[in-house]
């Protein structure tokens, strides 16, 4: 570590215009996040072109800051209206949306943008102080790994079922079943398309996600419209005392986990936060409040994807291969520059390294200020009278439906699924088991193919390593462990 | 005053309308639509978007870049081929144009649209980890025959360009490997530099990078001449296996536009991609261009299509 190049790349980032440009990239990723259906990858996709000519600083500045924005944006409409505005702020409607819907929005967003923050900062830090060592960790992981990960990250629907056990794992076993939808990853076939070349690649994620929780929302919304009182939001900025002392640990643990998920070349903020959630959960001493609004489930669920876009940084920088679907698009940005991240950057460019590093810490701060400020206006939202809201929530799910690909199909699948959301719900099934198989049935079903095409179809494969061991001895140990405390609760409450 | 409001209203509105008339036979006279098959950030979007930039200019419209993606690139494709004809709409077309008609997987092909220009076309080549005892496709062909099935070359996808560019080298050498097919090139690569597969059949710009970190080393370029980024590379002819192949891209438009729009669309993008700073751009991106105008490319696309729905029966990719 470079202490004096470090501070020289921290003038850097915080001379004037370069820190316009993280400002400008920030607020640009908090509004992209907080808005359904854009993510922070389609923000970085459409920046690219206006950085061509800019200086390498600049443009990687407003990149990052636009990438760690966009990661806490999505937590917005997550807790305010039951929209993830982005896939990693899935799991913060868990725990988020009760609150907000409790009169505790401004307790919630402000744990959000807190927890953000610590997140985010502490994967920067990590990627600083640490890279070189993690992202040779998460190169070992070969398919095998890969399949016992998505497992374990599939144990977590046990946790996130809510009052049936039962009914939770038919949700999940329902969003395997979706995720079956399209080419077969391995011999190219189509399945269960029906004809629908829309359908060749899956149903489309966002979509389905907008549909499931947003439309859902809105069905329900309808039915009940009349004598709905309107939502208090009390206005903070930092969360309460108490909230953080008691969110502490799960922060700092969160953080761990998010940074090193993100390191993993292939996975993101959404499997991070769910994962952390399950940890949060499985750790705390009252998992049965869980899912009714607690704040240590916001923590744990935002610090965690905020920490992913540190730790996916780690492999891109050192190794030249992204740690997940944004980091692909920014390390189209440094090729543009003529920049090739990996070792040779390391070599050659280092003060490009630090000048990275410099502007993920800078980027943390900016969304702090930028989010303290937007607080008092996001968390109005909640109090608007729902006849005027309810129709913009449609209007949004629409268009952020349709701007991911462009396909008037995806309006129709984001209904449906909208549909579907509204009957589960009202019959008691959760919807999170859904969409954490939507977004690891891929993972665990390709791995597992290539698995066994090494392996010449022996399952033997899947013991044979050892991270893979731990990792599938951690899936049934969180199984056990959930199926235990939903019984002693169920127990309790007798 | 109100009735002089209401003649000055009449007066604009008459007025825009005539304008608007009069203006008709210039084109264009709104702004231009580039449909991408594929995803915001990738390889192909990332090249039309640098080439609609500088296009502009020339054109006097500026143009929107609409990614319309799914379904492999056929709701793209699909969504240029329906577009309406008059010139406003123009769409990137891609390899996969040529390999989702003998899967049977779209009922269209190239000869439903109107090609505009080529513009690039990237080769494959066979790439190894750094550390692998092969330093000629010779060595890796010799082990292959020797250990059969126990080699892994991994690609972009079951079907994909890269599939087809590995299966191809396989039936010309008589190898057995397995085809390790990945979601995109990016994560074979990945699990090629961690040492997950014994290579991988990808082009040479998704592997530069890593190549010139030191971590992987390619042993063989299927294409005609060796590559301008690594000229020490020799190609697959050289070394004896007479295989060339490469993904292409180009712009074309929906059938029946008038020829006169047609010719103003491609001097304005042979403007743009003759610009320094389209050259430049695509420099730096390591994207081997390879201009052809409209007539060449139609005749490119008729061979191509042949081409590769042979190489798919014979691999049994195709559908009959």
């Amino acid at each position: 570590m470079d202490w004096n190049l470090l501070f020289t790349s921290f003038e850097n980032i915080l001379h004037p215009s370069v820190l316009l440009s993280v400002l400008a990239g920030v607020t640009m990723g908090i509004t992209i996040g907080a808005l359904p259906g854009l993510t922070a990858t389609m923000g970085v996709a459409l920046l690219i072109p206006f950085t061509f000519g800019k200086p390498v600083t600049e443009s990687l500045a407003m990149l990052l800051g636009l990438y760690c924005g966009g990661m806490y944006g999505g937590s917005i409409s997550a807790i305010l209206i039951r929209t993830p505005g982005t896939p990693a702020a899935a799991a913060t409607v868990l725990e988020g949306y009760p609150l907000g819907q409790q009169g505790h929005a401004g307790r919630a967003l402000s744990m959000a943008l807190f927890a953000s923050f610590c997140g985010g900062t502490i994967g920067a830090l990590l990627m600083t102080f640490l890279s070189p060592p993690i992202s040779k960790v998460a190169l070992e992981f070969s398919y095998v790994e890969y399949f016992s990960l998505a497992v374990f990250g599939l144990s977590v629907i046990i946790s996130i079922s809510g009052t049936s056990i039962l009914k939770g794992v038919i949700a999940g076993f329902f969003g395997l079943l979706i995720s079956s939808i399209g080419f077969d990853p391995i011999s190219g076939y189509p399945r269960y398309t029906f004809g629908f070349v829309e359908l060749l690649e899956g149903p489309a994620f966002i979509p389905t996600l907008i549909g499931l929780f947003a439309l859902s929302e809105f069905f329900s919304g309808m039915e009940k419209s009349n004598g709905i009182e309107r939502i208090k939001a009390v206005v903070r900025a930092f969360p309460p005392k108490e909230d953080i002392l008691v969110s502490l640990k799960n922060i700092l643990k969160s953080s761990f986990i998010g940074a090193f998920i993100g390191a993993i070349p292939g996975t993101g903020g959404d499997i991070a936060a769910f994962v952390s959630y399950g940890e949060a959960k499985r750790s705390s001493k009252y998992p049965e409040r869980f899912g009714t609004g607690v704040i240590e489930g916001v923590a744990a669920t935002e610090a965690a994807n905020n920490a992913c876009s540190g730790g996916a940084m780690i492999p891109l920088l050192s190794l030249g291969v992204p740690g997940d679907s944004v980091t692909a698009v920014i390390l189209g940005a440094f090729i543009i520059q003529g920049l090739q991240p990996g070792p040779l950057l390391y070599k050659e460019h280092i003060d490009v390294v630090y000048n990275v590093f410099a502007s993920m810490i800078v980027a943390n701060i900016v969304m702090l200020f930028v989010g303290i400020i937007g607080i008092r206006f996001f968390v109005r939202v909640i109090s608007i009278d729902k006849k005027i809201l309810l129709p913009v929530i449609f209007v949004l799910s629409m268009v952020g439906s349709y701007a991911m690909r462009g396909n008037v199909f995806d309006l129709w699948l984001s209904l449906i699924f909208g549909l579907i959301g509204f009957l589960m719900q009202r019959y008691g099934f959760p919807l999170s088991p859904i969409l954490l198989a939507l977004i690891l049935g891929p993972m665990a079903e390709s791995n597992l193919r290539r698995s066994l095409v090494m392996s010449n179809g022996s399952w033997k494969i899947l013991v044979s390593r050892p991270i893979s061991v731990i990792l599938l001895c951690a899936a049934v140990l969180s199984i056990g462990i959930s199926i235990w405390n939903h019984k002693r609760v169920a127990a309790r409450t007798k | 005053m109100k009735r002089w409001a209401l003649v000055l209203c009449m007066l604009l509105i008459v007025g825009s309308v005539l304008s608007a008339g009069g203006k008709a036979e210039k084109f264009p006279s709104k702004p231009i639509t580039a449909i991408c098959p594929w995803t915001a950030g990738g390889g192909t979007d990332v090249l039309l978007r640098a080439l609609a930039k500088e296009t502009e200019k020339f054109l006097g419209q500026p143009i929107t870049v609409v990614n319309t993606t799914g379904g492999g690139g056929a709701v793209g494709h699909n969504a240029i081929r329906q577009a309406k004809p008059d010139g406003y709409t123009v769409g990137m077309i891609t390899f996969e144009l040529n390999s989702l008609p003998p899967q049977g997987l779209i009922p269209f092909t190239y000869k439903d649209f109107d090609p505009l220009m080529r513009l690039n076309v990237d080769p494959p080549a066979l790439t190894v980890r750094k550390d692998s005892p092969f330093n000629s496709l010779k060595d890796f062909i010799e082990y292959a025959k020797a250990h059969p099935g126990e080699v892994s070359i991994g690609n972009s996808g079951p079907g994909s360009v890269w599939h087809i560019a590995a299966g191809l080298m396989a039936e010309k050498t008589g190898i057995s490997v397995k085809y390790m097919p990945f979601d995109g090139a990016a994560p074979a690569v990945t699990a090629l530099v961690g040492g997950h597969l014994t290579a991988v059949s990808v082009s040479v710009a998704e592997v530069r990078g890593q190549v010139q970190s030191g971590n992987l080393k390619i042993l063989g370029v299927m294409d005609t001449k060796r590559s301008g980024i690594f000229p020490d590379v020799p190609t697959f002819q050289e070394q004896g296996i007479d295989v060339t192949f490469g993904t292409w891209r180009g712009l074309a438009l929906p059938k029946g536009v008038d020829p006169e729009k047609r010719q103003i669309l491609a001097d304005a993008f042979k403007k743009g991609f003759d610009s320094p700073e389209f050259q430049a751009f695509a420099k730096n991106a390591g994207l081997n261009l390879a201009y052809q105008d409209s007539a060449a490319f139609g005749e490119f696309l008729a061979k191509n299509a042949a081409d590769v729905e042979l190489v798919m029966q014979k691999l049994g990719l195709a559908k009959k």
